[in-house]
Order: structure tokens, then C-alpha cells, then sequence
């Protein structure tokens, strides 16, 4: 990883659920364990979305939490990225059709990287990331 | 402020987090640091798994339920496949039942040790918590060799499985079982004889044998409290039969059983090493033959569609016991199809656990019942009229505070 | 509370005697796994649902049982009800499932609730409440569980008559964007957000 000139802070993620089986929450927390080791570059986990720079959303949205999803998307501070983690968050997956979703995550929020997988690995996870950062680099320094 | 009598405050917690089926919202009322009552309300990731199911075939629902929950999800499609089983009169290839078996040990290890290290991230034991998903990471790998993937397996379909353990695959299978049976005494150590856990979990959170079976519990949390039931025990299935496998509760371990958080914690440990066991014994004694009694998908439709009856699956899933009843009247898709999960079932135990408990308890009492992952989100608390919000790291950094202070 | 064990038939012959004419139907199912082919029993039973009460509390004397859940089915012009239980857990291989079956006409789709009996059912009731509009009398709790709140009154999605969901109700994920020009399956590529030129790191994946 080249970490370039417009890069001066770390990368803090925040997780949100809009109802997803926990699959993808389990590689997402396998992430962060010693054997992948994201946080020597300074990725971690938190607790509150008005620390995160980046928004890892998992999950078909489920009618009761599309407000919250909105609502937590506008406490992120600019710039931000989303993620949107597994098949379910992308098409449906294997929720294709229901009367209690509300739909993929990008028709909620917009989402710039996808990250497909049912759950995709920790590999595919990190490299989401990294491209994740990549366009927060190209935003912050397009604003700056 | 003296001398009045102050009202309650009520706290609503929730409702992200990532538990269960279903994120829980709680509203706790409380008085002081103490909790007088609690009302929660689960609903938050209800997908219409049931109303999905029946307009589908058989064959799909099985790739459905896989993904009903990310951690015990061979168990419910091993409850699905042996109901339709039942209705069809399918009969599964004792290899078959085997490889079941196993498979569902190894699910039953690592969502153990995941708990183990959610647990401990709850107390404030970070180190632990990496320490013990670290050690699961071999299971994980051995799992990824079994069945291609590290979490959704899809290696159980109606009439059998779908792929082989081969002779080559015992060695990393035998390694594996080797380096947990190793660690269990590290980890039991770690775990168990460390003074502060023993301080946070010893009669924190107690369920009286009484209330455990009025209120329907299963699983660790019901033997925990004194209740000797275990599915692979009282009702085996697959290859449990020829095993004899004996509940483990935790007066084996402790010599009295009293109900409370370090009483699971000993339940799930100890059920790793059982596991172990078994599946040493399955892998020694695994009959050859089929894998599975219908290979072709087609074939096993047209089977499926001409079944009538009705059936009951039930499994000993990581948390407890997992249920499904499937109804079928010669269409393709069931008519009735209802999925009990394991955590339905624990969600009432709760209320009377955590009643009369501290605020910075509530983490480790809400992930002592293991409710698929960690635990709550957000925290309004009410004082006198005006909200402040403390946030998960908030409720988080209460139950870390509390350890330093009992670590002085 | 006694102990005994029973064998199914035991617990079917009990059953008959207690309540004679209001079982319309009892029949004992098994399977068998494994290489031992060790027996698993099920016992299912229709009642009316006036003796349901009574027969939980006979069961409850036999060996206080685990209730599992509620089922329900819709059956056209009537709404089945099955509650199962187990029963001789604890005892190994001995354990087996008792299933009572209610039958429920539209025209008067009321039950009463076990809870006073078994505490731990008002979940599963509260769920029938809402899924096939079952009214559940004398339910200590009767919020709505897992639908939201703003889902329309009035429709049950376990029904399959006019009350269950309507076709505008569904949403189908698989839909969204997806290019209409097209015939369905296989549609075009999703375009890719712009990833820089540079390869940014496969290295920290491999452990």
C-alpha cells in the first residue's frame, strides 16, 4: 500500500446492520483479528458514527431500519465513503423477494464500493477498504 | 434531592446491534444504577424468511436457510433436510449422517470460541478476545478444506451432503483437533481461574432452574442452570445414536451449579473439548457407502413434489435447540413451513436476569446467553426530563470500568 | 411431577383416557439414523381446542414439558394450529415430541392462552397474533413481535386468501436497476465506480 501525500489520517470504520444474518459481521470482526491485522495501518473499529470516516453497511434493508440508516448516513461527516458489504446489501441475494425489505442499500443511500460475497472474505473485505481509501484520498484532495 | 422519592428512569437501548435474528430494542427502567424491569422488543431484522420459503422449492429453501443466521448455519438446514426427509421417506446413507455430524461439531466449536471471545471483549479482556478468535482461526481454515467456505457452508442438501471427506483431509482434521485439545487447558485456564471474571460473572445474571424451564430455555443457558436437556442426548439424530453423548452441565466442572454467567462460560468451554471427542470418534468409525441417496437435483424435485405430510426437524444447534416444522400437501412449495431458532426461545430468560442487576453489567448479561453476536447499540438515558446519549463505547467503557476497579 | 418415562403409546393411552371423544386423532410416528438405527418418536394429536388448556396441564403431570413453538398453517377455511412440546428430556434416547393440533374455523379464529401454564408461550402467541390473525384471549402481552409498526392492519402474511400479502407489497430486490432493454437473466455488467490506475494492495490479504 503507497500511502500518498493527501493522506494524513488514519481510517476509522463504523459498521452498521440493516438486518443481515451476522455473516458478514463475523468477517467483518475477523477483519480486525491478529491474522489480518488491518489495524497496523491505523483501520479500526468504532463505536460512533460521528468518529468514522468510512460506513460498512451489511444487510438487505428491513423496512424498520431504513430511518436509522438514513440517519445515521447524515451524522457522518464529509467526505465519507460507503460500503456496502455482501450480496444482500447489492441485489438481495438469496432475499430476493419480500414484503419487508426495503430494498438494496444503494437504493436507501448512495454507495461507492461494493464488496460482493455471501460473506465475502476477509481478503475481499480489506481490499474494499483500500479501495475505499484510495477514493477518500481522491475526494479529500479534489476538495482540498 | 434527598428524601424524594425519585421515579424511575426509563432507558431504551437499541436498536442496532448486530444480535440474534434480531437486533433487540431494550428499555430498561431504572432506579439508580439498578435495573428494576426490563422491556424489550425484538423485530429489527425480520426478513419473511417463513412467507420466502413458501413459494419456493424445497432445494432452494435449503440455500435459504443457510443464511438465516451467518453462525449456526448448518443447523437449520440440517433441521429443514431431515423434515422433508421425514415427509418424503427419503433415507439418508449412514456416511451422510456422519459427515452431519461433523461438520456440525465443528460449527459448535467455532461459534464456542466466538462467543468465548465476545464475552471477553465485554469485560474489557481485549487481548483475550483476539487470543481466542485467533485460536479459532484453525477451525475456520479446517472448515474452508471441508466445505469450501468459511461461514455458509452449503454442504447439506435434502438427502444427503453434498461433498466428501477424504482420507487425505484427517491429517488436517487430526491436527486441528490435537492443537484445540492443547489450548482447551490454556483457555479453561485463562478463563475460569482469573480472579476478576470469576468477580464480574460469579452470581451476575442468575436464572433459577425453576424459571429457565417456565420459560422455554434451550442450550448452554438451560444446562448452565441445572437443566439436563441436550438434543444429542435425548433425541439423537444423524450419527449422535451410535456416540452417546451426555449433556454437560456445569456441576461436572464446579461442583454446584448456580445459575449465573461463569456457569456458561464453563458449559460452552467444556463443550469444545466434547466436541473434539466426537469428532475424533465419528472420523474413526465413519462407515463407507453414499454420500448422498439422490444426486441429481431434478430427480429429488419430483420427489419432493409428490410428498404429503407433515414433519418435525429438530437439531442441537451452538445455542441451543433448533426447530422446524414443514408441512407438505403435493405442491412444489410447502404449505406451512415455521423456524424456531435457538435464540427464540432464550430471549424471555432476560427479563429475570436482569432484573435487580447494574447498568455496567448489562453487556456481559445480554452476550451471556449468546444471542448470535455482541451485543447493544445506543443508550438514551432519561434524567430528569432531559436525554443524554451514551453511546455503545459509553455502555462499553461502564463494564471495563467496573473490572479496573475490581482488579484494585 | 412424576418421573417415569413412558413409552409413546403409554402417553397416547393416557391421553384417550383422560379426554376420550375431544381427540379426533392420535397417530405415533418414527425414524431412525445412523448405523444403530436408534428410534426417534413423535406423537401427534387433534383436539378441540376447548380441552387444549387441560391437556397441557395432563402433560405437565406426566414430565413438565419444553415448549418449542406455535405453528400455523392456513388450511383454506380454517386455521390449523399445532403446539409442540417434548417431553422425558433429560433421559437419553428417550425423549419424544408431543404435537396437539387445533383447528380454528375463520368465521371464530380465537384460542385461549397457555401462559398461565407455561409462561415462556407468550412470545410464539404474540407472533400468531400478528402473522395469522389469531386473536389469543387472555394473553398477558398482546404487542405486535416482529412486523413493524406501520405495517398495515389487517393483513397476515401467513393467510393465503385475501388477507395475506398483496402483490404490491413485495418488493423485489433483484429488480433494481437492472437494465429493462433486456430480456431477464443475463443482464448487462454493473458499471464499476472509477478505481485508480494503481494497483492498490492484494498483499495484506494473504495471512
Amino acid at each position: 500500500m503507497k500511502p500518498t501525500p493527501s493522506f494524513n489520517r488514519s481510517l476509522w470504520v463504523y459498521h452498521f446492520n440493516s438486518g443481515s444474518c451476522n455473516g458478514c459481521e463475523i468477517e467483518i470482526v475477523a477483519t480486525l483479528c491478529p491474522r489480518y491485522d488491518p489495524e497496523r495501518f491505523g483501520i479500526k473499529l468504532v463505536g460512533s458514527p460521528r468518529h468514522a470516516d468510512v460506513m460498512l453497511v451489511t444487510g438487505p434493508v428491513v423496512k424498520k431500519m431504513k430511518d436509522r440508516l438514513l440517519r445515521v448516513y447524515s451524522q457522518i461527516p464529509d467526505p465519507k465513503v460507503v460500503m456496502c458489504i455482501g450480496t444482500c446489501g447489492i441485489s438481495g441475494g438469496v432475499f430476493f423477494d419480500s414484503y419487508n425489505l426495503e430494498g438494496p442499500v444503494d437504493e436507501v443511500i448512495p454507495v461507492d464500493v461494493y464488496v460482493p460475497g455471501c460473506p465475502p472474505r476477509p481478503e475481499a473485505i480489506i481490499h474494499g477498504v483500500v479501495t475505499a481509501l484510495a477514493k477518500l484520498e481522491r475526494l479529500e484532495g479534489g476538495s482540498a | 434531592m434527598s428524601g424524594e422519592k425519585k421515579s424511575p428512569y426509563i432507558v431504551p437501548i437499541g436498536p442496532t446491534h448486530p444480535a440474534l435474528k434480531e437486533p433487540v430494542m431494550f428499555n430498561f427502567e431504572m432506579d439508580g444504577e439498578m435495573i428494576r424491569d426490563v422491556d424489550f422488543a425484538p423485530g429489527q431484522v425480520h426478513r419473511g424468511i417463513e412467507w420466502m420459503g413458501m413459494r419456493r422449492n424445497p432445494v432452494q429453501i435449503v440455500h435459504l436457510t443457510d443464511r438465516i443466521c451467518g453462525i449456526c448455519g448448518v443447523s437449520h438446514t440440517l433441521a429443514f433436510s431431515r423434515a422433508v426427509e421425514q415427509v418424503t421417506g427419503i433415507e439418508v446413507p449412514e456416511r451422510a449422517d456422519y459427515i452431519r455430524s461433523i461438520i456440525a461439531e465443528f460449527e459448535r466449536i467455532q461459534s464456542h470460541l466466538l462467543w468465548a471471545g465476545v464475552a471477553a471483549h465485554e469485560l474489557g479482556f481485549d487481548s483475550l478476545l483476539y487470543l481466542t478468535w485467533q485460536v479459532r482461526e484453525q477451525s475456520m481454515d479446517v472448515i474452508e478444506n471441508l466445505t469450501g467456505n468459511r461461514v455458509n457452508y452449503g454442504l447439506v442438501q435434502v438427502g444427503g451432503v453434498r461433498r466428501d471427506i477424504v482420507p487425505e483431509q484427517h491429517r488436517i482434521i487430526e491436527d486441528c483437533l490435537s492443537a484445540y485439545e492443547g489450548a482447551l487447558g490454556k483457555l479453561l485456564d485463562l478463563f475460569l481461574h482469573d480472579k476478576t471474571i470469576a468477580m464480574r460473572c460469579r452470581d451476575v445474571g442468575l436464572l433459577s432452574k425453576d424459571d429457565a424451564l417456565k420459560l422455554c430455555t434451550v442450550g448452554p443457558t438451560a444446562r448452565a442452570s441445572g437443566v439436563n436437556v441436550d438434543l444429542r442426548q435425548d433425541y439423537p439424530y444423524c450419527a449422535y445414536g451410535d456416540l452417546d453423548v451426555r449433556a454437560i452441565l456445569p456441576d461436572q466442572y464446579a461442583g454446584e451449579t448456580r445459575g449465573d454467567v461463569y456457569d456458561r462460560i464453563v458449559v460452552r468451554l467444556l463443550e469444545v473439548g466434547q466436541s473434539c471427542g466426537i469428532i475424533r470418534q465419528c472420523l474413526s468409525e465413519m462407515p463407507a457407502g453414499e454420500i448422498t441417496a439422490e444426486p441429481k437435483l431434478a430427480k429429488l424435485l419430483a420427489i419432493c413434489k409428490k410428498a404429503q405430510g407433515e414433519a418435525i426437524g429438530r437439531v442441537e444447534a451452538p445455542r441451543g435447540e433448533c426447530f422446524h416444522y414443514v408441512l407438505m400437501e403435493g405442491k412444489e412449495a410447502p404449505a406451512s413451513w415455521k423456524v424456531k431458532a435457538s435464540s427464540y426461545s432464550n430471549l424471555m430468560s432476560w427479563i429475570p436476569m436482569l432484573r435487580g442487576e447494574q447498568i455496567a453489567d448489562i453487556p456481559i448479561i445480554v452476550a451471556s446467553i449468546d444471542p448470535c453476536l455482541s451485543c447493544t447499540d445506543r443508550v438514551a438515558v432519561v434524567r430528569n426530563g432531559s436525554p443524554s446519549i451514551l453511546t455503545k463505547d459509553d455502555l462499553h467503557r461502564l463494564s471495563v470500568e467496573k473490572t479496573r476497579r475490581l482488579q484494585q | 411431577m412424576t418421573e417415569k418415562v413412558l413409552s409413546p403409546e403409554q402417553v397416547a393411552q393416557v391421553f384417550r383416557e383422560k379426554f376420550g371423544a375431544a381427540i379426533t386423532d392420535i397417530r405415533i410416528t418414527e425414524r431412525r439414523e445412523g448405523v444403530k438405527k436408534n428410534p426417534n418418536f413423535n406423537i401427534w394429536i387433534d383436539i378441540d381446542r376447548s380441552i387444549l388448556n387441560p391437556a397441557v396441564a395432563t402433560l405437565i403431570d406426566i414430565h413438565f414439558p419444553h415448549f418449542a413453538v406455535i405453528s400455523g398453517v392456513d388450511t383454506g377455511d380454517a386455521v390449523r394450529l399445532i403446539y409442540h412440546f417434548t417431553v422425558f428430556y433429560g433421559h437419553p434416547g428417550a425423549e419424544c415430541t408431543v404435537s396437539f393440533s387445533v383447528n380454528l374455523p375463520k368465521s371464530d379464529l380465537s384460542v385461549p392462552t397457555i401462559s398461565s401454564l407455561i409462561p415462556g408461550a407468550v412470545f410464539s402467541e404474540r407472533e400468531k397474533q400478528e402473522f395469522l390473525g389469531v386473536r389469543v384471549t387472555d394473553i398477558p402481552d398482546g404487542r405486535r413481535l416482529f412486523l413493524p409498526d406501520d405495517f398495515p392492519d389487517g393483513v397476515y402474511p401467513w393467510r393465503k386468501d385475501e388477507t395475506g400479502v398483496s402483490d404490491g407489497m413485495i418488493n423485489e430486490l433483484w429488480r433494481s436497476k437492472r437494465p429493462t432493454d433486456r430480456p431477464a437473466p443475463p443482464a448487462a455488467e454493473k458499471e464499476l465506480c472509477e478505481l485508480p490506475a494503481e494497483d492498490v494492495a492484494e498483499k495484506e490479504g494473504s495471512s
